[in-house]
C-alpha cells in the first residue's frame, strides 16, 4: 500500500511534466489555443497566456513532486491541481461543448468521458500521493508504474492518432474485415450498374424526361435492365454486367399505351 | 411481370422505340432527393411537389408522415412510384417508423401523389474511426455511427478505381460519405454508397 502510494509522485510528476512542456513548447498547442474551452474562459486574446501559465504551473508541481523529498503538501498541490482539471472539464463540457479541452496537446475533438476518466485517476492518485513516502524500488511496483502511466496515456484522445489508429489500422490489415468473397466479387451491385448508366450519354439525353427513382431492375443475358418512369410512360435502360464503357448502356422510351 | 419485362427488353434492344431529347429537368436517381428545389419554387416558399418527415401510420396505399416541422403529409404511393430503402423495393417494405423523402404532384385535396419515395435515406459525412466486422464506425461530428456493409448492395466509389462492392480500400482515419439507409431509431445506416476521397 505505501509503496502504490510512494510511487504516485513520480507517475503524476512525469505526466504533468509532460503535460507542461507540450503546452509551453508545443506550436501548434499555441496555434490552437483560441479552439480551446481556455479561450471560451479568459477570452481569446489571453488564451495563449492562459495555456502558458496552466503549463509553469504544471511544470511546478511536477518539478516539486518528482524532486525529494517526498512532502504530504505536494500530493495536496497535486490533488487540487487535479480538481481545478476536473472543474475545468466540466465547465468546457457545459459552456464550450464542441471545443477541446487543450490538456495534452492540439486536437480538435471535444471533451469526452475519457477526460474526465484521466482527470479521476489523476486525482485518486494525487489523493494516494498525500502518503507518499520513502519506500525501496521493488520490480513489481515499477510494472504498477508502467500499467498507471498506460492507462493514463490510453484515455487520453489527443494521443490516439499515436497509438490507437496505428493499431487499428494493423488489425484491419491483419483481419480485412471488409474482404469480399469470390461469390461476393461475382455478385454486381445494382449501384455499379447506376454509376455506369448515369455516365452515360443515354441518361444524360433521357434523364430530364424521367419522373421517379428506379422502378425495377432485373438481369438477362448479362444485361441489367433498369426500369423509371418517364413522362408519358416508361423509360427501360440496358446496362451491360460486364464491361465498364458508358457508351454501351441503351435506352428506350415507351409510351404508357404500348404497356397495357 | 414477364411479358411486360419481355417487351421492355425488345424495345430496348430491339431498336422498338427511340431516344428523346433533354430538357430542362434534371435526374431523379438517390442524389436528387438532397438536390435543390426545381427552379419554378419561389425562393422561401415550401416546394408543393415535396414532403419529408416519419411515417406515422399506413393505410391501404396512404401514408400518413409527420415532417420535422410537426406538419402533416399524406402521401398516396400508386403503382408507378419508385420506392427507395437501400434499392427499389416493393410497397410491403414501407413500415410504421421510417423516415422519408418524397416528391410528386400535389393534388387538389393536398395529397401528395408520389413519383418518387426514398425511405430513411441518409447522406453523413466523417472520418472512420474503426473497421469491424463488415461495419465502419464513423466519427460524425464526435459521435458515432455505425455503418453496416450488406452484401449485394453496398458500393464503394472510389476516385481512382470504377465502383465496385470492394470495400476493402477504405482506410482507418480516413474521410469518407456515406449513402444508405438508417435503422430508425438507432445510431445504425446500411450502406448503399460510400465515397471514398482516394
Amino acid at each position: 500500500m505505501y509503496g502504490i502510494a510512494a510511487l504516485q509522485p513520480y507517475v503524476i510528476g512525469l505526466f504533468l511534466l509532460w503535460a507542461g512542456l507540450v503546452k509551453l513548447l508545443g506550436r501548434r498547442m499555441r496555434a490552437q489555443a483560441g479552439r480551446t474551452a481556455l479561450a471560451r474562459l479568459v477570452g481569446p486574446a489571453r488564451a495563449v497566456t492562459a495555456l502558458r501559465l496552466a503549463g509553469v504551473l504544471e511544470l511546478a508541481v511536477a518539478a516539486a513532486l518528482l524532486l525529494p523529498p517526498a512532502l504530504p503538501v505536494e500530493g495536496v498541490a497535486a490533488t487540487g491541481l487535479s480538481m481545478g482539471f476536473l472543474a475545468y472539464l466540466t465547465y468546457a463540457r457545459r459552456a464550450a461543448p464542441a471545443s477541446s479541452c487543450g490538456c495534452l496537446g492540439a486536437h480538435s475533438r471535444p471533451v469526452s468521458t475519457r477526460g474526465f476518466a484521466r482527470a479521476g485517476v489523476l486525482l485518486a492518485a494525487s489523493v494516494a500521493a498525500i502518503w507518499a513516502g520513502p519506500h525501496p524500488p521493488a520490480p513489481a511496483l515499477a510494472l504498477a508504474g508502467l500499467a498507471e502511466i498506460a492507462v493514463l496515456l490510453g484515455l487520453s484522445p489527443e494521443l490516439d492518432r499515436h497509438w490507437l489508429m496505428p493499431l487499428r489500422r494493423l488489425l484491419v490489415r491483419l483481419r480485412r474485415p471488409l474482404a469480399v468473397t469470390p461469390e461476393q466479387a461475382r455478385e454486381i451491385p445494382l449501384e455499379v450498374s447506376l454509376r455506369l448508366l448515369y455516365l452515360s450519354s443515354a441518361y444524360c439525353s433521357t434523364s430530364a424526361r424521367l419522373r421517379s427513382d428506379v422502378q425495377e431492375a432485373w438481369d438477362e443475358d448479362g444485361v441489367r435492365f433498369v426500369v423509371y418512369a418517364a413522362h408519358g410512360g416508361t423509360a427501360v435502360f440496358a446496362v451491360p454486367l460486364a464491361g465498364g464503357d458508358p457508351s454501351a448502356v441503351r435506352v428506350a422510351l415507351i409510351d404508357e399505351p404500348a404497356l397495357t | 411481370m414477364t411479358s411486360r419485362r419481355q417487351l421492355l427488353k425488345s424495345a430496348v434492344l430491339g431498336g422498338g422505340a427511340g431516344v428523346v431529347a433533354a430538357t430542362a429537368l434534371g435526374s431523379l436517381g438517390p442524389e436528387a432527393a438532397f438536390g435543390a428545389a426545381p427552379p419554378q419554387v419561389a425562393p422561401g416558399t415550401p416546394d408543393p411537389g415535396f414532403a419529408e418527415g416519419r411515417i406515422r401510420s399506413i393505410k391501404d396505399n396512404t401514408l400518413l408522415v409527420l415532417g420535422s416541422n410537426w406538419v402533416f403529409h399524406t402521401i398516396r404511393v400508386v403503382d408507378g412510384t419508385s420506392l427507395w430503402k437501400l434499392g427499389p423495393v416493393a410497397f410491403d417494405h414501407v413500415k410504421p417508423g421510417d423516415g422519408l423523402y418524397a416528391r410528386g404532384v400535389r393534388m387538389p385535396d393536398g395529397v401528395l401523389a408520389a413519383e418518387s419515395v426514398w425511405l430513411n435515406i441518409v447522406n453523413v459525412k466523417g472520418h472512420i474511426k474503426n473497421i469491424t466486422d463488415d461495419r465502419l464506425h464513423l466519427d460524425h461530428d464526435d459521435k458515432e455511427i455505425l455503418c453496416h456493409r450488406v452484401a449485394g448492395t453496398s458500393v464503394a466509389v472510389y476516385s481512382d478505381a470504377p465502383p465496385s462492392a470492394d470495400l476493402s480500400r477504405l482506410r482507418v482515419g480516413q474521410h469518407v460519405q456515406v449513402l444508405g439507409a438508417w435503422r430508425p431509431d438507432t445510431n445504425e445506416v446500411d450502406i448503399a454508397t460510400v465515397f471514398s476521397p482516394h
